[in-house]
């Protein structure tokens, strides 16, 4: 197993440089065209898109990682975030609100992983029976109207509060989460059994690792890490919307292989993926600089993820 | 991984290829849509004539070759809603007209983080004025007072702020149509042609929303509630027809062949109106149930013409995209200031105002 696993690391390092190398010719391309895009206030609005989605994706990679995929955590942000305001609205303080959402989303993370698991359903497709399944309850019981926040919780401004200049708090949480789950893949059992599980299962399995457990546990972190971003956009937006966060999942995903994760499991990094993020805010502000049409931004991100797609497989040959 | 021999040629081209179409790909694209290099240099150019002209106070009439000013129009209606086709198409030519760079920002799905996000980024861009659609008041009330007291004019569309003058965010002025005023002088005016063509008060109406929870429908349906309450008579219900044609076909033929009285069918959008109208059709009751609705297009002003449609509410999109352009322009240019409500809307078009109407879908894209 540590062979399998050193031989990954090493390839860490040199998936990451195609992200870095893709954001400096992007941030260079977009600072010709408009030199305001060096300015602080570019850098504070790219690491606030960062942010939200980067969050997700960092969960989501975690679980591609060990092999699995989740399409609920769109639907997971924008139903934590309703459970926050409701129970906030309904006179709880905020730390019993957060408890509240993030016991749904472990909830919502362990069902997931047991479907997928004990019942040999793919992911993909219990994770999009989940997505519906949450989607279809939130329309329901918003009646398809945004729910508002009636007051702001002082706490929430361990979000919002804004650290220099433009740069709010919620960025630093997410720096926070970077270096906590690239230690928890890298540096802990759990993590180096999460690789192998998603590297070679069989190996894994052979090696005495509990695989079911290992992936059950991925999901949870999944869930979590959507929840997470919820609560940084409950705080920034006041109020949740019942389409919230659809097409999240998908994002988040790119942002992932853009930052070097394998869809075939095993292979990825927090770093790359927070990286992936990084350069789909870069790409999406930067679009906007350039005075270009905001709906080029989805054939940027499907143009970067054929090249890198390709890219990854020719390494593997 | 080993970087020697073969391998590390082939990683090295690979690399290569995707600088090379990483710079194709957004040259191309910028060249394009924008060529903003060229114009970056002559805004230069122009501000220099505009303050010589200025300084000798000389008029001149002709249209200004590079952009002056830039501003960016933020709307939550994206290019796949072709009701915000004119809306650009306005937007446009008002830039070009007066020589105003406009940016037109709208989501591929509707997404209020979306309008938040490109806020802040456009506002991060510097730009001369912003054009945005209050699609929730809450969200965007934090923000656009920060960029308000940035200095940079803000105008409405389409969508304002509902709250009382003191409490809403502090915007130069609101350009678009009055959600509740539509539905309701729509009602009125169909009650009204009832007394004047038929003698007497309609027996029964329903409303078919095709996006519930969709404020500014709910708003129109709350108008032609209101209506027919002060009428006297019976308020109608509110069906959810989605938005798929085929369902709403089915879900307004099961309630006007199972309900006795109806005669009216009010809907909010082309969305209800095509298959309400078809629906008419088939049943062959032209003359006997009737479609009222918002919004046009022309197949909507074809039942107008046979007689399907009593009458239809436009609220003049390309003047949504047109206007507001103008208003900013003068503001910022001489200092005038927008009148705090423009309304585009809601103008009632029957039998009488066909043939002008479908002159500005012809010219606009819509009306």
């Amino acid at each position: 197993m540590s062979i399998l696993i050193s031989r990954h690391q090493k390839i860490f390092g040199i998936r990451e440089l195609y992200v870095v190398f893709s954001i400096v010719v992007m941030t260079i391309l977009f600072g010709y065209i408009n030199p305001r895009f060096f300015s602080g206030e570019a850098l504070y609005s790219i690491l606030t898109l960062a942010t939200e989605l980067g969050i997700i994706a960092l969960g989501v990679s975690f679980l591609m990682i060990a092999g699995e995929f989740d399409l609920s955590v769109g639907s997971v942000y924008a139903f934590s975030g309703l459970i926050t305001i409701w129970a906030l609205n309904s006179g709880l303080s905020y730390p019993a609100s957060l408890f509240l959402s993030l016991l749904f989303a472990i909830a919502i993370g362990l069902v997931n992983g047991i479907v997928t698991v004990y019942g040999r359903i793919p992911s993909f497709i219990a994770t999009l029976g989940m997505m519906w399944l949450l989607r279809g309850l939130l329309l329901a019981i918003t009646g398809g109207f945004p729910v508002g926040l009636e007051r702001l919780p002082p706490e929430m401004i361990i979000y919002t509060y804004q650290v220099i200049g433009d740069l709010k708090a919620s960025s630093l949480w997410f720096i926070a989460l970077i270096l906590i789950l690239q230690i928890m893949l890298n540096n802990t059992p759990y993590g180096n059994k999460a690789q192998a599980v998603g590297g070679a299962p069989g190996v894994a399995r052979a090696l005495g690792v509990r695989v079911e457990r290992v992936k059950i546990g991925a999901f949870v972190i999944s869930s979590l890490c959507a929840a997470l971003a919820g609560q940084v956009a409950v705080a920034r937006f006041k109020i949740v919307e019942p389409t919230a966060g659809q097409g999240l999942e998908l994002e988040a995903i790119a942002a992932s292989v853009l930052g070097g994760t394998s869809l075939a499991g095993g292979i990825g990094s927090i770093v790359g993926a927070a990286l992936g993020a990084l350069l789909v805010g870069v790409i999406r502000v930067g679009l906007i600089f350039a005075g270009a049409p905001a709906y080029w931004y989805i054939g940027f991100i499907g143009f970067l993820l054929i090249i890198v797609g390709i890219m990854s497989i020719r390494r593997r040959r | 991984m080993p970087l020697g021999g073969l391998k590390g040629i082939t990683k090295s081209l690979w690399i290569a290829v995707s600088v090379v179409l990483l710079v194709i790909g957004v040259g191309a694209g910028y060249a394009i849509g924008t060529s903003i290099a060229p114009v970056k240099e002559t805004i230069t150019v122009a501000r220099t004539i505009t303050q010589a002209v200025e300084q000798t106070v000389t008029v001149t009439i002709a249209p200004t070759v590079a952009p002056q000013y830039t501003l960016y129009y933020i709307s939550h209606g994206g290019p796949g809603d072709p009701w915000w086709a004119p809306v650009i198409k306005g937007a446009e030519l008002a830039g070009k007209l007066l020589g105003v760079k406009v940016v037109y920002l709208g989501p591929e799905k509707f997404s209020v983080k979306w309008l938040v996000d490109t806020l802040q980024s456009a506002v991060a861009a510097k730009p001369d004025g912003i054009i945005i659609t209050i699609t929730d008041y809450r969200a965007l009330d934090e923000p656009l007072r920060r960029v308000i007291a940035q200095g940079i004019p803000v105008l409405a569309v389409n969508v304002y702020d509902p709250r009382p003058e003191d409490q809403r965010i502090p915007y130069l002025g609101y350009i678009g149509q009055e959600e509740y005023q539509a539905g309701y002088q729509l009602a009125k005016y169909t009650i009204t042609w009832f007394q004047r063509n038929m003698g007497r008060l309609p027996t029964g109406a329903v409303i078919g929303i095709h996006e519930v929870g969709h404020v500014g429908l709910e708003l129109r349906a709350k108008g032609i509630q209101d209506a027919f309450k002060e009428a006297g008579l019976a308020i109608p219900e509110k069906l959810d027809i989605t938005t798929d044609v085929t369902k709403a076909y089915e879900i307004l033929k099961s309630y006007v062949t199972t309900r006795r009285g109806i005669e009216v069918i009010f809907t909010l959008g082309p969305l209800g109106a095509h298959p309400a109208m078809q629906l008419v059709r088939d049943l062959n009751l032209v003359g006997k149930l009737f479609v009222s609705t918002v919004d046009l297009d022309d197949k909507i002003i074809s039942g107008i013409r046979d007689g399907a449609v009593i009458a239809a509410v436009s609220q003049q999109p390309f003047a949504q995209g047109f206007l507001p352009v103008v208003y900013m322009y003068l503001y910022v240019r001489f200092g005038i200031m927008p009148p705090s409500q423009i309304p585009t809307g809601p103008t009632i078009i029957d039998k009488s105002l066909v043939d002008l109407v479908l002159k500005q879908i012809r010219e606009t894209g819509g009306a």
